[in-house]
Parts: structure tokens; sequence; C-alpha cells
């Protein structure tokens, strides 16, 4: 691999949050509300805590492997194929959800701004940002993101602070929504939401010395469990059900709506800038783990050479699906209800035998390690 | 790379960001957009529309006060109108004689007939949402009468005081605030409440003054004989009707209701009051209130709504009992008669007056609501709906079915809190008649 880069806790805190995060701005909390109704923040808090338990039981199996990234766990379980299939598996699943959002960041900016620019220029435009930051590796890409993050959360602060004057307490009731069913069954696979919480289980060679996964997973699902939840309870006391469950752009809808007086209105300018920022350092994270995770899994000794073809690659899967509706049914039915299965189910599952086989080998001690 | 190739590269890619990011696709200059700053819709032949537009001139509008074109609204704007199958389909066909682009995003105020408005307006409520260039923020309006009436009250809008015809109408419907005859009905709130199981919307009813001279002004229109008064009082009147001429000859004054998306009837200015103090959204009014004690006079008052009502909502033998507490707080600004309601033990004479007169006001609105509109404007569904657990049991209850049979309790507490700067009113002294 090339020049061995290593950051602080802060910017993989960062990184994550971003990584997680990015979605109320993007349809999240219309799909929320769309599978719960006036309950879509309780749904979204009920698969926080599933997200935490999973997680805690990761990191607990994950205890006695810290330092290594998932390949190396793979390459443990069964040795160079083993590390090659996790590897590949990773890089289908987060290839098909960048190339998605990369379509759904374009269709969005065609629809808020560039209404008359062909979209395959919008997804290039993108492509491009994303090409040059993965370019210069994940450490500037970690540190911009450590820089933007207050900047982000400001805006996202004005946005839901400057919707207070618009909140209503009755549009969140019927208090359990569409039902406690809906919400504690339907709403299991939306732990997916946290998905992107695979990317934790890479960072640890670019960590140094930092090795409390664990206290970082926690940290990034509390604060992105309250961050989502305060986005889409404001969101939804602002907007009934059923308005709130058919907006193409929600939180952008909540920008357009703030009006202080004459002097403070058309916030959603705001909402331009933290949107194109969490969009651009999201689409690059999210290619740089693919070129990573795939020239690590091939141990290619490069992985810069591989950035221009994933790009194009990327950029050619995300102008297939035909429209938005179809860009949206793909991101609410599939991704959001079925990328769980790599992030805790391949990782549970390969965690499990690596555990198992390192306790066969007589590798665990009784404090786990 | 090397750091020798590496400063050309990052200059290449900074041209080239440069350049892609001037949007080439979407470039539009500013001076070749037009703002249009107000949209009315008429019923066209068959399934048409006959839509409207009020365009800003913005050199006229920037002329302002200095005798370049402001101060006239019928200067500072331009007017057309084009019969269209849809609102997008006009937008299309004005673009080809309008020497520049129309650009929807400064639209401040959308109107409807009245005729349209009971028809149904719910195809252009959602293309109006939809579009991304309509704010969801400007008002609605319904023009009063029958014909093109949204075009002739978008014609009649002359704003003296503004020479920017968009800043006269934040102004103006902006103006609830401190008159109560008005509501916030913008476009989003009336989508919202239109796709609501709870609440019904609402929208502002907006006219042309019907006198010319002061010679015709009359109150055959005003709604005080409905309400078994003697006299009008200033919110007896919807627009178009108001005893008044001048320069300004539009109008708005209460509101136009729904049922859905069908107009289903008219509150004048105290209903549209009434109607704010049971949301909660009333400011502050100068109201009139009758002298309790001398007939023929009356006690004008500086009113305030300082706290939110208290609105309850339980079902009893299958239909909604409604209990309403209203807070208000009053300043007297006028003692016609000259009685002492200033002192301590008249002052609660005026207040339990006032606290019956609105309630008899609140009483008679919310009755009309429920018997005559069917239409639950003041949203008391919202306290209905957080009785259930979940939404397929809320829907089921049918709520807006079940309003009209509501029963009504109503409490208005009334509270005198300053007299203005006299104390008391001394009577005047002469010899005529009248007087001490």
């Amino acid at each position: 691999m090339e020049d061995k880069v290593i950051f602080g806790k802060r910017e993989v805190i960062s990184l994550l949050l971003l990584f997680i995060c990015n979605q109320l701005i993007l349809g999240f909390p219309s799909i929320m509300s769309n599978s719960a109704g006036t309950a879509g923040w309780i749904m979204t808090i009920y698969v926080s805590i599933i997200a935490l338990c999973l997680f805690l039981i990761i990191s607990k199996l994950y205890s006695a492997f810290e330092g290594k990234d998932l390949l190396d766990i793979g390459e443990f379980v069964g040795g160079n194929i083993g590390r090659i299939i996790v590897g590949l598996i990773v890089v289908i699943d987060i290839a098909f959800i960048i190339s998605i959002k990369l379509r759904e960041y374009a269709e969005h900016i065609k629809i808020i701004s560039f209404t008359q620019s062909p979209i395959d220029f919008l997804v290039l435009f993108f492509a491009l940002g994303m090409i040059i930051s993965v370019y210069f590796g994940i450490e500037p890409l970690a540190r911009s993101a450590a820089i933007f993050i207050p900047f982000i959360a400001i805006g996202i602060i004005i946005i839901v602070a400057g919707s207070i004057q618009n909140f209503e307490l009755s549009n969140i009731m019927p208090i359990l929504g569409t039902g406690s069913y809906d919400i504690f069954v339907g709403g299991l696979p939306r732990v997916s939401i946290y998905s992107g919480l695979i990317s934790i289980l890479f960072i640890p060679p670019f960590m140094g010395d930092i090795k409390n996964i664990k206290r970082i997973g926690i940290l990034v699902i509390t604060i992105s469990g309250t961050v989502l939840t305060l986005g889409i309870l404001a969101y939804l006391l602002v907007f009934p059900y059923p308005t709130s469950s058919n907006t193409a752009l929600p939180f952008f809808e909540l920008s357009r709506v703030l009006e202080y007086g004459r002097f403070f209105q058309r916030i959603e300018s705001i909402f331009l800038l933290i949107w194109s920022l969490t969009g651009l350092i999201y689409l690059s994270c999210g290619l740089f783990i693919i070129v990573y995770v795939f020239s690590k899994a091939f141990k290619l000794k490069y992985y810069r050479p591989l950035i221009l073809p994933v790009a194009i690659i990327l950029s050619t899967l995300s102008l297939i699906p035909k429209s938005l509706i179809e860009i949206m049914y793909i991101d609410n039915r599939i991704i959001r209800y079925y990328s769980w299965i790599v992030t805790f189910g391949m990782t549970l599952v390969l965690l499990t035998i690596a555990r198992l086989m390192k306790r066969k080998r007589g590798g665990i001690t009784k404090n786990g390690k | 790379m090397g750091s020798k190739a590496k400063k050309p590269f990052i200059v290449i890619v900074a041209f080239v960001m440069c350049l892609s990011m001037t949007g080439c696709f979407d470039k539009r200059e500013v001076d070749d957009l037009v703002n249009p700053i107000a949209i009315g819709f008429d019923k066209g032949e068959g399934n048409s529309i006959r839509m409207t537009l009020q365009i800003a001139i913005p050199t006229k509008v920037a002329g302002g006060g200095d005798g370049g074109g402001g101060g006239g609204g019928g200067e500072s704007v331009s007017f057309t109108t084009v019969e269209a199958p849809s609102i997008y389909s006009g937008l299309n066909m004005i673009n080809t004689y309008v020497s520049k682009q129309l650009n929807m995003s400064q639209i401040k105020v959308v109107v409807f007939s009245e005729e349209l408005a009971r028809e149904g307006i719910e195809k252009y409520i959602n293309a109006l949402i939809r579009g991304r260039e309509f704010r969801p923020n400007s008002y609605m309006l319904v023009a009063r009468g029958t014909g093109n009436v949204a075009e002739r009250y978008l014609r009649a809008v002359e704003p003296e005081l503004e020479s920017n015809p968009a800043k006269y109408y934040e102004m103006v419907l902006s103006a609830y605030r401190y008159t109560g005859f008005s509501a916030n009905t913008s476009i989003i709130n009336f989508y919202k409440n239109m796709v609501s199981e709870s609440t019904q919307p609402l929208a502002v009813l907006a006219d042309i003054s019907q006198f010319e001279n002061s010679d015709d002004i009359n109150t055959d229109n005003s709604t005080y004989r409905e309400k078994g008064r003697d006299y009008p009082l200033e919110g007896d009147f919807k627009a178009g009707d108001m005893p008044k001429v001048g320069t300004i000859k539009s109008e708005i004054m209460g509101l136009a209701v729904f049922n859905g998306s069908k107009m289903v009837g008219e509150f004048d200015g105290e209903e549209t009051q009434l109607q704010l103090m049971l949301e909660g959204n009333f400011g502050y009014s100068f109201v009139t209130i009758p002298d309790p004690l001398s007939a023929d006079n009356v006690v004008p008052l500086n009113i305030r709504q300082n706290r939110n009502p208290k609105r309850k909502v339980e079902i009893i033998d299958g239909k909604p009992n409604i209990k309403v507490k209203v807070f208000l707080e009053a300043d007297i600004l006028s003692i016609q008669s000259g009685i002492n309601y200033e002192s301590i033990d008249k002052v609660t004479i005026l207040e339990t007056s006032a606290e019956k007169f609105f309630e008899k006001g609140l009483m008679r609105m919310l009755k009309k609501t429920a018997q005559e509109l069917r239409s639950d404007t003041a949203g008391f569904g919202k306290e209905m709906k957080g009785k259930f657990f979940t939404w397929d049991e809320w829907t089921d209850f049918k709520w807006i079915e079940k309003y009209p049979d509501s029963k009504f309790e109503v409490e208005v507490d009334f509270k005198i809190r300053r007299p203005g700067l006299m104390l008391r009113t001394n009577p005047a002294t002469g010899t005529e008649e009248g007087e001490q």
C-alpha cells in the first residue's frame, strides 16, 4: 500500500458522522415518515438502539483483533480467499450504495439549482470532485470532515432552531404512527441507516495508537442517533403526516418555509452549502473505501491507479436507473432495508467465526484478548 | 506524482472546476429574467384557466421614491392575462411574448377566483407545491364575486405608500398581526390543511371596493343584521363591502373557508379575529364592543391575546364536545359614554360585558363552522388526534365527518389592564342638552 497515514480520533468521528448523518439531508426523513407515519422519530430512536446493541456485540467480538481491519480478519478466517471474499462483498456493497447516492445527490442538485443541466454533467461534476479528493488521500478527507463538521452542524442547527416557530406538537400524534408493529418489527431492517458504520472496521490501520474502536463507535452512534432523531422530529413537527411522507427533499423543504420577518428569508442557501459539503465528503470517502478495500483485498501495492476507473464505473452505474423515482425506490426499498446484511450480518458472522477459530488455536486469554 | 507535476495538475484541476462551476447549462442573467409578484387564476372556457400575472418592472421599482417611476403601483407593474389548460402551459405561452424569461420565485400572492375556489383548487395547489420556483410562503387569496375577479383584483392593486409592489403585498398581508382581519394563509399551510384529517384550510378574502364616492357609501352588505346588532362594528364586513372610498381600491378582509379543496363559505372580519383567537394567533387589534350601560355608545379597546387558548375535545355519546377557554387582555382606548369604567368597581362591568360579547361571537362562529360550513377551521381535530395511538385508528374515527355534530362550550377570560393616558373621563361642561 501507499504512504501510511495516521489521523486522530476527532477526524475518525467526523468522517463516521458524515457517513451516517448525510442521510438527513437526503430522503431519510420522508422515508421514516413513510414507514412509521407520525412515529418516524420513534423508529429512528429504536433503530439507533438496535444499532448500538449490534455494535456492542461486534466490538466485543472485535476486541480480540484490535488494530486489524475487516480484511485482516477475513484473512485470519479464510486465508487469501477469505480476505478477497470479504473485500469483494464490501466493495460491491459500498459501490452499489455510493453509485445510488451519487445519482441521488446529482438529481437533487438538478431539482434545487441546476434544472437545465444534463444529469450526466452533474454526475461528472461530483465524480470529478471525488476523484480529486481521493487522489490526495484519506488524510485530507478526514481533516476536511473534521473542519467542515462544525459548519455543517451550525447549518443544521439554524434550520432546526429556525423551524421552532412552525412546530406543532399535534403533528406527531397519534404517537405510535402507523402502529407498533411497523415501528418495532417492520422497522428492524431500517437499522440499515447505520450501514456506514462498516467503515469503522477499516479505519484501525489509520488510527495509530488509538485502539478504542468501541468508545468511538458508541459515541458516533449516540451523536448520529441524536442528530437523526432531532432532524426528523423537527421535520415531523413542521410537516404533518401524510404531507411529511411525500416530500422529495424534506430538509430542503424545511429550510424553504423558514421566514423571520422581511429580512431573514430564503434560508435554503444555507442548506445548499451544507448539502454540497456533506455530499462531496461523503461520496469521496465512499470512493476511497472502495479503492482501499479493493487494493488491500488483492494486495495491490498502489490504490491510486484504481481511482479513475472505479469513479467511471460508479458514475456509469449511477446513470443506469431511469429516473429519480427509481433511485428513491432503490434507496428506500433496497439500501435502507438490506444494507444491514453486510454491515452487521456479515461482520457478526465473520467475527464470530474468527473468534471461535482464535479460541480453538488458543489465541484468546481470559480477558478476551 | 512528483512535486513538479503536482502544481500544474492542481492549477489545471482548479481551472476545470471553476469552468464547470459556472453552471453553463443553467446560466440565466438576472437582467434576462422578469419577476411576476402576483398570480391570479380565474375560470376559463371549458377546463382552461385564465391566468393573470402582475409583473414587477425592475427599473420602475428601483426608482423608489425619487420620482423615477415609483409611487404608483400602476407604473411599477405590468399585467398580462392568458387562457391556458394549466399553470405551466400558461407560463410557457406568456414566455412567447414577454421579452424576458419568467421567474416565479418572487411570487408573493396567489389569487383564486371565488368561482374556481368553489369548484375545487386541489390540482392548482398541487402544481404550486410541486413547482420549485413557487415559494411555499406565498399568500393564498380568494377574490370574491363572479367572472374574472382575480384579474380584476390584481389590476386594482395600486400601492401608494410603497414603490415596491412586492413589499406592499408583504406588508398588507402581514397586517393581520395588528388588525386580525386576515390570517397567515400561505400556500404550504393551505396544502397541509387541505390534506389533513384534523383541520381545514383557509384563504384570505380579497375584492375591490364597491363604492366610487362618499355619497355611495352604505352598510347594506354588512353582516351586522345576521348577528342581531343594531349597527355595524368594524369587523362586520367582508372584502369589497367595507364602507370606504379612496385611491386604494383593493381590499382584503375576512377569510374564505374551505372543506378539503373546495370553498364552502366566508368569514367576515370579526369571525376572522375569533378564528385567530381560537388558533392562538391573534396578535393585537382595536376592537369595538357595545357599551354595557349605554346602548347608543361603544367602547373601543386595544385587545391582545396574552396566552394560547385552552382547548379540550371529548367524545360524549358519540359526539364531539369541544371546550375552549380564550384569554384576552385589553387597554381602554375610548369610552364614548363617559361612564367611569376605569374605576375599580366599574371595570368588572366592562370586563364581564366584553367576556359575554366574545363568548357570544365565538359560539356563533363555531356553530357556523360546524352546522353551516361543516369545516373544522380551528383545527380541533388536532386535539382529538392525540387521543388515538395509531394513524389507522385516527382515520377510521373520521373526525371531519363527526365535527358538524359538535357541541361547544366557550369561556373567555377578559382583563382590562390599562386605561390609556386618562385615569377617568371628565364630562364636557356646557349649557346645551346632554352637557353638564
